[in-house]
């Protein structure tokens, strides 16, 4: 048997989902986000990957663009309007205070879609609490988990959002 | 290098130099020893043989008669057989099966059996199994309705076997006993060796909806139409495997573990509506009376068609059955010779192709049964991939030997069974569909077909060791889907190479990279697992990947693999088995290599740590000066020697620079002098530049060293040391090159092979790799 239908029967306790490697994810709705804070930059640095068949689906849905994401017809407003999503439904507080990013842009890997956003001038120091909330597909799909792994000064830590437990908090 | 030859023989000549060149040889041991004897003495505790590169004896059982240290089956191996007389019917309209068997049991063991143990893997699905209860769970923040009502409100399905009778050959009642998905039939008398048995059981149970709750299988309703598709297995009660070394394979059937099953001979009748297509394992017998006239021609063009296709259903005959439900029924005969077990597929909305693959001498039918909801993708590719997957999985170990192989669309599914097997991949309602679908679909074919060969032909127990079949079929499966990519171009344009999930090694880098208290061996079953994906499928199929590339070579690992298909084919092989015949059929100790990638969680990190840049001279280091005066010797009392000066101590003096070693060496330009002639010292070519470069090995796993060296002139060479390297110090190994030209870099692993989890290290000098991030950033600064 294919693992992934069978892997789906499973009731995995949450954390366990934390360590699924991302080239087995198949049929999982499943995104994978790093932030990693650059000590060079005092900048986190955010790269989210969102299978690719999935974010144009939510185009269709949501906004009605006909993506074509990674294909030679992609839509000149595609990125426009994954960033405005991303806006949406992924937000970083830090000390109970929204905190803007920049949207850099998307690549693609194999069936996977990375955006890169950064948050800019950061000085750990002054900051004590981050929150993120991580909501990307959770309106398209029930299923939808997100995996959030958090990198700062030599600290780790890891978060599984879905849609009813939508936001992670840390201590930095 | 000639010369050093050379001086090695001359030691040997002279009785003084080669006592002193022992006693130099024992110079770091006896500074140390020195050194320590100052502090108080502690005496390090003994311990046990800790080498990677330990023999496997403790891990593996004592070779018998039953099975050989070569890893083929012994003289006296043997194996039970389980023959099948079934009639099943199916009641479409209630989504129930009724079935009766009658298992014919030969005891070819050298055991009196007291009693007979039967799987009932339903009953997993029994309102009171225990299977749901066996994973801890806590309160969610917050339930969807549905999930909510899923978890705490309905009734659970009620899915289990309900046994009606089991008895014996003139019909009287036998005692069982059921415990859980394993049922004991405790028959009068033991059956003894070399004896049979023959009895039947009469059952029922509900069909599921493996939509819903995901069972292996079950049905697909189409609220539409209002029809259903089934795909059947595991729905009838099954003989356990008795064997030498389980004794009764009676683990219960918890979900994950799969199936452990004797091979045997099927007689099947199956009853399901008159206008149902079906197929099923084994070769159907009343062919004339269940085809039509039309279908029976195109069946005919079929089996001479090698290129394409031919449909014997069309699409537009299909979507007219839709709209059927028929109340008579039709009964269809299938007879199946030496399989583990049985599946079959049935619905009114069924479109059915074959082709023709000619296989060694023989021709193999390769089927696709789908419904409409799987076009365009399927008429496209299922048969395609059915083919491919045949022709390379023989070639790698046997002829395919059955007659057929079928794959059948159903939704979420990817599940197995001899000949016959169930596969995802479903299309959007328009027909259009994403790469995602397409390469998931001929993936799951390709390696669902690909289990007829392991575990159906070459017969490990899937409940005890998941990987033996799920890790072997997904390795065979990335070479499958290369040579199907090679094949159809145009069908994976634009990508230049199938874009395989699995084998490739650095994708089992975040795997073996993770959290330790998340990871089990390999050796590990698979009910007992965190990850069973990475555990089972993926980082088995890399480790044999890497095996076969890097390690041991196609030529010698595929003779190996094919010998251990062709030893198993039709027999029950256990881990050791498979282990013993890729040492035995290749001459490659893989001990080190079972241990680390098989029996441990250990992961591969090499490193290249220091370079240190030396120059010949002609006068003692200051290291040789001390140990000189300590001796009372002077140079007079020593044979000429020559002498390697490290370019950053004190011992270095500029004019070495850029000479040639008998340039720099009186001792040396003498030597060669008195012991080759004119013309062989013409010959030499003296090496400029001595490097003496320092690996590590933070990784637990022993690989072969793999390095690049890059010289001033951009030229590389290519060295790959032995894993051995590595056998007397795990942690760290120098070697020293010696050569004509500058070295300015130092890459190991270049090309990824080896699944390192740290590539920083990697480097000499050590490369500032810029992270993907940063890489990103900067590119779209420059657009």
């Amino acid at each position: 048997m294919m693992k992934l239908i069978k892997a789906r029967t499973m009731v995995l306790p949450l954390v366990l989902l934390l360590f699924l490697s991302f080239s087995s994810a198949h049929k999982f709705y499943v995104s994978v986000t790093n932030i990693v804070y650059s000590e060079e930059d005092s900048a986190f640095q955010i790269t989210s990957r969102v299978f690719i068949d999935d974010l144009d689906k939510l185009l269709k849905e949501r906004y009605g663009v006909e993506a074509k994401l990674a294909t030679p017809n992609e839509s000149k407003i595609a990125e426009e309007y994954i960033e405005k999503y991303f806006r949406t439904k992924f937000v970083v507080e830090m000390d109970g205070k929204i905190v803007a990013y920049n949207f850099l842009g998307k690549r693609y890997d194999n069936d996977v879609v990375i955006c890169y956003l950064e948050i800019p001038n950061v000085d750990l120091s002054e900051v004590k609490q981050m929150s993120v909330q991580n909501e990307v597909l959770t309106d398209l799909f029930d299923e939808q988990k997100n995996v959030v792994h958090v990198k700062w000064k030599g600290n780790k830590k890891s978060f599984v959002l879905i849609r009813e437990n939508n936001k992670g908090m840390l201590n930095l | 290098m000639l010369f050093f030859t050379a001086i090695k023989s001359d030691i040997k000549m002279n009785r003084f130099k080669y006592c002193f060149a022992s006693v130099l040889f024992l110079f770091g041991a006896v500074v140390m020893a020195q050194e320590e004897g100052d502090v108080k003495e502690e005496r390090e505790p003994g311990h046990y043989n800790q080498s990677k590169f330990k023999q496997l004896y403790e891990e593996f059982s004592t070779p018998n008669t039953y099975r050989s240290a070569s890893g083929a089956p012994g003289p006296d191996y043997y194996q039970q057989q389980a023959d099948y007389v079934m009639d099943i019917q199916l009641d479409d309209k209630n989504a129930k099966i009724n079935g009766e068997e009658t298992i014919t049991y030969h005891n070819n063991s050298p055991d009196d059996l007291e009693f007979l143990w039967v799987q009932l893997d339903q009953n997993v699905r029994a309102k009171d199994s225990k299977s749901p209860l066996r994973n801890g769970n806590g309160v969610n923040i917050a339930y969807t309705a549905g999930n909510f009502a899923e978890t705490y409100i309905n009734e659970p399905f009620d899915g289990g076997f309900n046994i009606m009778s089991v008895t014996d050959e003139s019909g009287k009642p036998l005692s069982y006993t059921i415990n859980q998905t394993m049922m004991r039939i405790n028959i009068p008398e033991a059956l003894k060796s070399g004896e049979k048995i023959s009895f039947s059981i009469k059952w029922w149970y509900n069909i599921p909806d493996h939509t819903v709750n995901r069972a292996r299988s079950g049905f697909e309703y189409f609220p539409k139409d209002g029809n259903r598709a089934y795909v059947i297995a595991q729905f009838f009660p099954r003989m356990a495997v008795y064997s030498d070394v389980e004794g009764w394979q009676n683990h219960q059937f918890w979900g994950s573990g799969e199936f452990a099953l004797p091979f045997g001979n099927y007689d099947v009748s199956i009853t399901v509506p008159a206008d149902h297509v079906l197929d099923a394992t084994g070769e159907l017998q009343n062919r004339d009376e269940v085809f039509s006239k039309e279908m029976m021609k195109r069946y005919k063009q079929a089996k001479k068609s090698y290129d394409k296709p031919v449909l014997i259903v069309t699409q537009e005959e299909a979507e007219a059955a839709e709209k059927g439900f028929a109340t008579d029924t039709k009964t269809w005969k299938f007879k199946a010779t030496n399989v583990r077990d049985y599946g079959f597929a049935t619905s009114r909305k069924f479109i059915w192709d074959m082709q023709a693959v000619k296989i060694g001498s023989k021709d193999v039918m390769a089927v696709s049964l789908y419904p409409k909801e799987g076009n365009p993708l399927w008429e496209e590719q299922s048969t395609k991939a059915v083919a491919q997957t045949l022709i390379t999985y023989s070639k790698h170990t046997f002829d395919y030997p059955y007659h057929k192989a079928i794959s059948v669309h159903a939704k979420n599914q990817g599940m197995e069974y001899p000949m016959i097997c169930w596969n995802y991949g479903r299309p959007n309602e328009d027909g259009t569909y994403s790469d995602r679908v397409k390469y998931g679909m001929i993936s799951v074919i390709i390696h669902e077909v690909g289990h007829n060969f392991f575990p159906m032909i070459v017969n490990s127990d899937e409940r005890q060791w998941g990987w033996m079949d799920e890790g072997l079929d997904t390795f065979m499966q990335y070479l499958a889907e290369q040579e199907f990519g090679e094949n159809n171009p145009d069908v994976i344009a634009p990508n230049e190479k199938y874009p395989s999930r699995r084998g490739d090694p650095a994708k089992i880098v975040p795997y073996m990279a993770g959290d330790q208290s998340y990871i089990s061996p390999i050796m590990s079953n698979p009910e007992n697992v965190y990850q069973l994906g990475p555990n089972a499928y993926a980082k088995p199929a890399t480790a044999l990947n890497i095996l076969r590339e890097t390690v041991m070579g196609e030529e010698l690992f595929d003779h190996a693999f094919k010998t251990y298909a062709q030893r198993w084919m039709f027999k029950h092989p256990t881990p050791e088995d498979f282990f013993r015949t890729m040492e035995d059929a290749s001459a490659v100790d893989l001990d080190w290599y079972w241990r680390g990638w098989f029996y441990t969680t250990d992961y591969v990190d090499i490193g290249v740590s220091g370079v240190k840049k030396y120059y010949v001279s002609n006068k003692p280091t200051k290291e040789m000066e001390k140990y000189m005066a300590d001796r009372n010797l002077t140079e007079a009392d020593l044979p000429p020697l020559v002498y390697l000066a490290e370019e950053d101590s004190e011992d270095f003096e500029p004019e070495l620079k850029g000479k040639s070693p008998t340039e720099t060496s009186q001792n040396l330009k003498e030597f060669m002098m008195d012991n080759m002639s004119e013309a062989e010292r013409a010959q030499v070519k003296e090496p400029k530049y001595f490097y003496e470069i320092t690996f590590d090995k933070p990784g637990g796993i022993p690989m072969p060293l793999i390095v690049e060296y890059t010289y001033a002139d951009g030229t590389t060479e290519n060295v790959t040391y032995p894993p051995e390297i590595w056998r007397k110090n795990d942690a760290e190994v120098k070697r020293v090159m010696a050569t004509e030209k500058e070295l300015v870099g130092i890459v190991v692993d270049p090309k990824l092979e080896t699944a390192d989890i740290d590539t920083t290290n990697n480097s000499w000098p050590k490369k500032d790799e810029k992270s993907d991030f940063d890489q990103f950033k900067e590119n779209i600064k420059g657009k």
